[in-house]
């Protein structure tokens, strides 16, 4: 009886959960542009130390896709005063934590070491991206690695679907197009790497975020002598976002690996970028429709037919106009069937709408379990700031997060499913034993595209 | 029913996790995977909470859940806003008690778990490397057959082999309850007294008997697959999670390859360029398991080469003692990955449920750094030659076959 009167009480309150806010923390923009926040944070002994350089694979020409990546991570191979070695001995003596990767509009680093080993944790990250050496030996060892990493992708059908998807969709024209393969990491040396570095890793583009259990007058000081010593450079010029990819009619990759005893696929439609306006209203129709175990997708495809272990729904929030994507898989003989559901349950969404109570419910997951993912630890509190200092967002983001997500009505939803979840113009990207599923998949997109998996790279050239 | 408490205020959140002492170790051969459907079935409604519901309350609650199975336990995993702690205890002690069985909705969960088997194993190339070495390294003991069930067992099972595993596996008496977060002990134990008290007990599994007879020479298997490259595992049997000796073992884990600086990754990925990566994995199971290398050869690169040069760095740690140095080396990571672990209620109420069950006392949590610490250049060496020895090794290799066009 009482957990009846707490959902009723749960339907007509506009929030369900006190807001939590983001804590208190110091931001700074140094002389050279180089951007700080500290946020101290006391009941745990570790400290995050995240460097993050604006551009990331953004800043990629076409034909060097990946050198974002290949110089982020040379970043520890060797700098003026350790080598690839040293650099490693040092890091794993302190049990820290070393995560180098570039993301669509950062490349990033993301440290963590023990609290009382600040000062050393610190140098090494000052010296990795203040003064690396990029020693050719290691250079060549990791591009052709990076390579490998490629191939072996494509033996991992979710991690291909996914790849398959971007370079589909965006198309390589578009910074999100465009996927590292062998022919692009292979052209790659010393030469443009040192280039790529000198033009980007400068003040104006570099934030530097440190979270945890630190002493921030120390971290201050350390941080105004090292990277408050180079020069500012140019900032990075964002590129205008470009004209969303729009197709008169669906599109189809059917991308065939003979072996497979499943059909993996996506669709994509245009979505949002990360400061549109309609991104809480997005964020509670996408948690309905496939953001949930509960979802109407997967409720759909697992819970009510047993086709799949899981159908979902995601879009990217970056700088540019990102990707609204269904994803999921079935065995090969009900490929048709899934797709084909998938479409129905998009379509019958659009011709609904959604209840109060559902609205109510997306409000609660999303308030409930926001705490836990995004505010939780030391690490999820320096991405919380880092996109807050790459979009141009204020801490509004986090600490009226609740307010927005409760002013969301179930017209505007209803108008944000209209708005996004478009019945035609679609891109579909098929991933399975094609030989049994070509004939059928034709019906969504005529002029469809076909590759072997075992074809190199994930771009259609 | 244990139930072990830890507050913690930080954000206003609990997570709540039910550890059942009931695995792919209890089960038999035509019903193996059992535990995992199982797993399965309990979203699926119950007495009070009907189908669905479970998971359309956590929803409206603001709560989130998972659940996992292994060898030797089930656990199911609530995340959620602290003012909803009775509701959760309610709907966990629903199902406990009052599990429903519906024939329709076991037959689609049964293509719910068929699809995970072919993510998981049938078209992952790691997934199906992993299945044959542990039926390979496994002759007797039940850790021969896969958590997730061999094919024909997942078409086949009852509502007897579900009815029948429910009955032994689920009772409080077989379970151990963690509540890490914003809550008050009382509380937790008031509502657990409330609504986990009245379920009757009853027998837990029986033992399980079969000890795995000492290996007595290398055992290979081979899966030939179409891939862009090769995958090489290799695995020795070690001694259980709450042995002496684990702390050692885990040492010996991170010597091998944690970090950029570990032996495997200096030799194999960096120096020879054998190999894209370098992973060790020991087993912290309630029997003994395993002690798993993995490696990825590069392109070109022969199964044979890569595993020649790991053997070699395995040997030399067993016939030369590591210096003082590379040992604090390796016990600063894992003490630091300890931490790691700790930081999120999730991260602890998981640890507390997985000490208590598998590592046999849930204050081996508290002394790990010690216990860490106190292992010596000796130990390590011992523990390499007693372990990672040739007779004691099971080698699995994924040789990529070059197949276009051909459906099966």
């Amino acid at each position: 009886m009482r957990t009846f009167v707490a959902i009723l009480g749960l339907l007509s309150a506009a929030s369900v959960n006190a807001q939590v806010k983001l804590p208190k923390y110091a931001h700074e923009v140094l002389a050279n542009g180089v951007t700080v926040d500290l946020l101290p944070r006391g009941e745990f002994p570790l400290v995050n130390i995240e460097v993050l350089v604006k551009g990331g694979n953004e800043a990629e020409p076409l034909e060097q896709a990946g050198i974002s990546d290949l110089t982020v991570q040379m970043l520890r191979e060797g700098t003026a005063k350790r080598s690839a070695d040293d650099f490693s001995d040092q890091l794993d003596a302190l049990g820290g934590s070393w995560r180098a990767a570039s993301t669509a509009q950062a490349a990033r680093i993301s440290a963590q070491f023990l609290s009382k080993d600040f000062d050393q944790g610190f140098d090494l990250v000052a010296d990795a991206l203040l003064h690396p050496s990029f020693p050719d030996g290691q250079l060549t060892k990791l591009r052709s690695r990076m390579v490998d990493q490629v191939r072996s992708e494509k033996d991992q059908a979710q991690q291909a679907i996914s790849r398959y998807s971007n370079a589909f969709y965006f198309g390589s024209g578009h910074p999100y197009g465009r996927i590292a393969d062998e022919a692009t990491l292979g052209s790659l040396d010393r030469a443009k790497v040192a280039d790529f570095y000198a033009h980007n890793y400068t003040g104006a583009n570099i934030i530097v975020i440190v979270a945890g259990r630190f002493d921030e007058n120390a971290a201050k000081a350390a941080i105004a002598r090292t990277f408050g010593a180079i020069p500012a450079g140019q900032p990075f010029q964002w590129a205008a976002d470009p004209a969303t990819p729009t197709a008169s009619g669906n599109r189809l990759l059917l991308i065939d690996k003979p072996d497979a005893t499943q059909t993996y696929f996506t669709i994509s439609m245009p979505g949002i970028n990360r400061t549109n306006p309609d991104r809480s209203a997005l964020w509670l129709v996408n948690t309905l429709f496939g953001g949930r175990f509960t979802s109407l997708l997967n409720d759909a495809l697992r819970v009510n037919s047993g086709l799949t272990y899981g159908a979902s729904s995601n879009y990217q929030q970056d700088k540019l106009t990102g990707a609204l994507r269904i994803s999921t898989y079935t065995k090969t003989d009900t490929t048709v069937q899934a797709i084909d559901m998938v479409l129905d349950v998009t379509k019958k969404l659009r011709e609904t709408g959604v209840t109060p109570e559902q609205l109510a419910s997306a409000r609660a997951t999303v308030e409930g379990t926001y705490p836990t993912r995004s505010l939780e630890t030391p690490g999820e509190l320096a991405g919380q700031l880092g996109d807050i200092e790459l979009f141009g967002l204020n801490r509004g983001e986090v600490d009226d997060l609740f307010s927005s997500l409760d002013a969301v009505t179930v017209e505007k939803a209803d108008a944000v499913i209209r708005k996004y979840l478009q019945p035609d113009g679609l891109t579909f990207t098929v991933l399975g034993n094609a030989s049994r599923i070509r004939e059928q998949v034709k019906k969504y997109a005529p002029a469809m595209v076909e590759v072997a998996v075992s074809q190199p790279g994930f771009m259609i050239r | 029913m244990k139930v072990l408490v830890e507050e913690d205020h930080n954000i206003p959140s609990v997570a709540l996790y039910f550890f059942f002492k009931v695995g792919s170790r209890n089960e038999r051969p035509g019903a193996t995977g059992l535990s995992h459907f199982f797993e399965h079935m309990m979203f699926n409604g119950a007495a009070k909470y009907g189908p669905k519901q479970f998971d359309q309350q956590m929803d409206r609650a603001g709560g989130s859940n998972n659940a996992y199975t292994s060898e030797d336990m089930t656990v199911y995993t609530d995340w959620f806003p602290s003012n909803s702690l009775e509701l959760m205890m309610d709907m966990e002690s629903d199902r406990i008690q009052h599990l429903a069985f519906d024939p329709k909705i076991i037959k689609s969960e049964r293509g719910v778990v068929y699809s995970e088997r072919r993510t998981s194993v049938d078209n992952s190339n790691r997934g199906l490397m992993q299945e044959q070495m542990q039926a390979a390294a496994y002759e007797a003991h039940p850790y021969h057959w896969p958590v997730v069930g061999w094919p024909s067992d997942i078409e086949a099972w009852t509502m007897d082999d579900l009815k029948q595993h429910f009955a032994m596996g689920y009772a409080p008496n077989n379970c151990v309850m963690v509540a890490v977060g914003d809550v008050k002990t009382d509380e937790v134990l008031r509502l657990a007294k409330k609504y986990m008290g009245p379920i009757p007990r009853h027998d837990p599994p029986p033992p399980v008997r079969t000890i795995e007879p000492k290996q007595t020479g290398e055992r290979r298997a081979i899966v030939h697959k179409p891939a862009q490259l090769p995958l090489e595992m290799i695995a020795y049997h070690i001694p259980a999670a709450h042995d002496s000796s684990f702390p050692t073992i885990e040492v010996l884990r991170a010597l091998l390859a944690q970090g950029q600086s570990s032996r495997l990754y200096r030799r194999l990925v960096d120096r020879d360029q054998l190999s894209i990566d370098a992973n060790a994995f020991a087993q912290s199971n309630l029997d003994p398991g395993l002690f798993v290398i993995s490696l990825q050869p590069r392109s070109g690169v022969e199964t044979a080469q890569v595993e020649k040069a790991a053997f070699e760095e395995v040997e030399k740690l067993r016939s030369a003692p590591v210096s003082d140095a590379e040992l604090q080396r390796a016990k600063n990571q894992l003490l630091a990955d300890s931490f790691r672990q700790l930081q999120t209620i999730a991260g602890r109420a998981n640890l507390i449920g997985r000490y208590e069950v598998l590592y046999g006392d849930y204050h081996k949590l508290s002394t790990r750094g010690e216990d860490i610490e106190a292992v010596t250049i000796a130990d390590v060496q011992k523990a390499a030659a007693e372990y990672l020895n040739t007779d004691n090794r099971t080698v699995v290799t994924l040789v990529p076959e070059k197949k276009t066009g051909v459906s099966e």
